[in-house]
């Protein structure tokens, strides 16, 4: 499967009526325990991977971004995050040691923890990979009644969001959020305010992060062989001052 | 004199019992009914104390064995040969304290050995676990021939013998490479992490911090040991020491200025904020004060003058390691962070046996030399008695005089640092960063009508529309959404005998908010 096939989701706050079916529609699929009534209000958490929250007169959708270049995946030790062909980011729990590196790296504060769990799992939402594997959408998308989210293909949702921003010019701002921040993300979202006002963090920058950590880490087997070449060397140049010295000392005696 | 009899003796066990009733205690929780019961780590806020204190300090203990390692068997600097086996113990207990606060702190502690088969060089913390597992392993090495020589091992004695400058080398660089890892290890988090600390040169400045603590955690314990088992400390060595931990010192203070003034963070340092006073407090502490100290000769050569630097330097270094994991991180977080008491007992326990093991090995096995070894003139009083003694009291009072001054400030920008971060807990629950959304004119476009599939005794087909039941300016909704009507399940149909009893279209079709269901089957089902 080429990149220009890879699924994503496109969320449009412009059309979401905060109805909160794909928070359902979540929680049936993935076996996440009940809806909250008060469903608005509530976080991310191991309880739902997806909630709709109401930010300033708007409601805006809050899940896993599955980044193109995912710092989740490169922090992980144990390669328990994984970025697929296909598009999502999942994740395999029998690897996981529990490190919780990846909730502290994720740009989006999106993996969350089974806290009360004595074999916890990180929680989030996988683009509903088993699905999205037999060729369906995911379950948010497919419960959505205003089409405020959309599954589909990446290069196609882009050419979708473009064309939605063309067609109303004065409704929406002139930003696909998603389509380079963080190098690029999975989910791509249309907003007719400025995004940071929909609580989307927004000084995420467009490099992908990994890049960060990975200018150091490539370093390293250039470091080990010089450092122990130099520190065998300067061992070597010692050892023999010190003999010389003690020779000198004994002829003197 | 070599006679341990410390009047405090049982006190100090109480302590102890205490300390571990809560330790044991919490570990019962922690292990049956995992993090979220004995830690206040969240969702939002996943690295707490067992990382920023545990992980990143212990880990750090380690600095003082490699660097005198590699000064005594690499450089041949063979005066400071006398206290390389001490630091080695404590590296050795420092990365066995580290293992321990991993097992509490990973939530899957028996996956731990995972790393050394699922493999990805991408991450640091992929390059923690290899470092952790490899040093210690280098540093059981290095540490055997205390166990060796006491029981007349000569064997094995040999064998190491042998393999000291190899192990020495492998062990410098795993432990450069583990010290300036755990700061690479926030190099991810450039938006999470507050510009004083976060900065490309994050891995430099762990590193070069850890060199400095290991010189003061050898002259520090130098001093504990003396107070508790009479070992004999060697002034001169130590004094030395102190000169190169001014050297490293000002090699951070004058690459952390620089830093600072290139990334343009230089000015939050100080602003009346927490982060930026407990910034301030943490430099004055840690690098400004020992360096003003260590400076002056007098002090420098001063037993008690020394022991003090070397505690301003390792409270200082507490004081980063605890700035970068959780000031730093808190400031843009978002919430308030306090570890819970379970996991500050744990970490007292942590330390506790951290200090009993120490006492232990230097009791029992060859870690200081013997003391015929040394010359006479070596030995000195004990750091509080030289306050009494009458040559040294000038010196001491400077000492004291320049420890309440700088030492104060530090406390007092600290304390004002905690008085702004109590002041934000109050005012607001999450700092209001979101700007104020603009009004934007435009109509909500309504679903289309929707047909209700027909149970076989309902009189005919029914089709909701949600413009006859919506108002466009003012949606709400959530009142049928996703409560009644959950969107997804809407291929069900609704049952009249449901709806009788105010379920479904029945919520609100009572007669009251609406016509009643009672009403006629007309209005909304099409019959044939
Ligand atoms: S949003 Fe976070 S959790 Fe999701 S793929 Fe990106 S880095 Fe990973
Ligand atoms: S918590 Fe698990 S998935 Fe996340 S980084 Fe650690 S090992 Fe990987």
């Amino acid at each position: 499967m080429g990149i220009s096939s890879q699924k994503a989701l496109l969320f449009d706050s412009t059309r979401c009526i905060g109805c909160g079916a794909c928070y359902v529609a979540c929680k049936q699929v993935n076996r996440l325990p009940p809806a909250q009534e008060n469903f608005l209000d509530e976080k991310l958490s191991a309880a739902s991977v997806t909630v709709v929250n109401q930010r300033n007169g708007r409601f805006v959708r809050r899940l896993c971004m599955h980044c193109q270049n995912p710092t989740c995946v490169s922090v992980c030790p144990v390669a328990a995050l994984e970025k697929t062909v296909e598009g999502p980011v999942i994740y395999h729990a029998d690897r996981c040691m529990g490190c919780r590196y990846c909730m502290q790296a994720c740009p989006f504060n999106v993996p969350t923890y089974e806290w009360n769990q004595t074999q916890p799992r990180i929680k989030k939402c996988t683009m509903c990979y088993e699905r999205v594997k037999q060729g369906k959408s995911t379950a948010c998308a497919e419960v959505c009644p205003t089409g405020a989210t959309l599954f589909g293909n990446r290069d196609e949702l882009i050419e979708e969001a473009r064309a939605r921003i063309r067609a109303h010019p004065a409704q929406y701002i002139n930003h696909i959020y998603g389509l380079q921040e963080v190098g690029g993300t999975s989910v791509l979202v249309l907003s007719d305010v400025p995004i940071e006002t929909l609580g989307y963090p927004t000084h995420v920058g467009t490099e992908p992060l990994p890049m960060l950590t990975w200018e150091v880490l490539r370093k390293i087997p250039n470091f080990v062989v010089v450092g122990s070449v130099l520190l065998g060397g300067i061992w070597w140049i010692t050892k023999r001052r010190v003999e010389v010295q003690r020779a000198e000392q004994q002829e003197e005696v | 004199m070599s006679r341990i009899k410390l009047p405090q003796l049982t006190f100090w066990r109480v302590v102890l019992v205490i300390i571990l009733i809560a330790g044991l205690y919490s570990t019962v929780i922690r292990f049956t009914r995992g993090l979220g019961a004995s830690t206040a780590l969240s969702d939002q806020f996943p690295w707490g104390l067992w990382i920023g204190f545990d992980v990143l300090c212990g880990v750090a203990l380690a600095a003082g064995g490699f660097t005198l390692s590699a000064v005594v068997y690499i450089f041949h600097v063979e005066r400071f040969r006398p206290i390389v086996r001490p630091a080695i113990l404590t590296a050795f207990l420092g990365y066995l304290l580290v293992i321990v606060a991993l097992i509490y702190d990973l939530g899957k502690p028996y996956n731990i050995w995972h790393p050394l088969v699922m493999w990805n060089t991408r991450s640091v913390m992929f390059e923690v676990a290899w470092c952790v597992m490899l040093y210690t392993l280098v540093l059981a090495l290095e540490f055997s021939p205390m166990v060796f020589e006491r029981w007349q091992l000569q064997k094995p004695l040999k064998i190491i013998h042998a393999l000291t400058i190899p192990l020495v080398i492998v062990g410098v660089i795993l432990s450069m490479l583990h010290q300036s890892s755990l700061g690479s290890l926030f190099l991810i988090v450039p938006h999470k992490l507050h510009a004083l600390w976060y900065s490309p040169l994050l891995p430099v400045f762990f590193f070069i911090s850890a060199v400095a603590l290991g010189c003061a955690m050898t002259i520090f314990e130098s001093f504990l040991s003396f107070r508790a088992f009479g070992k004999r400390l060697e002034l001169d060595l130590l004094a030395d020491l102190g000169k190169v931990m001014v050297v490293v010192l000002g090699v951070y203070l004058v690459l952390k200025g620089q830093d600072l003034l290139e990334r343009g963070a230089w000015e939050l340092a100080f602003e009346p904020t927490y982060a930026g006073r407990m910034f301030l407090a943490e430099n004055l502490l840690g690098i400004i004060a020992p360096i003003i100290l260590l400076l002056i000769a007098r002090i420098r050569n001063n037993d008690f003058g020394l022991f003090v630097s070397a505690v301003m330097v390792v409270l200082g270094f507490i004081m980063n390691r605890l700035n970068v994991s959780i000031t730093g991180i808190e400031a843009n977080a978002g919430i308030f962070y306090f570890p819970s008491w379970m996991e500050i007992a744990v970490t007292t326990m942590i330390v506790a046996l951290g200090f009993v093991l120490f006492g232990l090995a230097v009791r029992y096995l060859p870690v200081f030399p013997m003391k015929e070894q040394l010359p006479a003139e070596r030995v000195v009083p004990l750091p509080a008695a030289a306050l009494l003694h009458p040559a040294k009291r000038r010196t001491a009072a400077l000492v004291l005089a320049l420890t309440v001054i700088l030492g104060g400030s530090a406390i007092a920008l600290a304390y004002s640092g905690l008085q702004h971060r109590s002041r934000l807990m109050t005012t607001t629950d999450t700092p209001s960063t979101q700007p104020e959304a603009q009004v934007v004119e435009h109509s909500l476009q309504l679903p289309a009508d929707k047909e209700f599939p027909q149970h076989e005794d309902s009189p005919g087909p029914v089709t909701f529309s949600h413009t006859t039941h919506v108002d466009p300016t003012q949606p709400s909704c959530t009142v049928c959404h996703a409560r009644t009507f959950r969107i997804i399940e809407t291929h069900q149909a609704p049952l009249s005998v449901n709806m009788h009893d105010r379920q479904a279209c029945g919520l609100c079709h009572d007669g009251e908010r609406a016509f009643s269901i009672n009403d006629g089957c007309t209005t909304c089902h099409r019959l044939p």
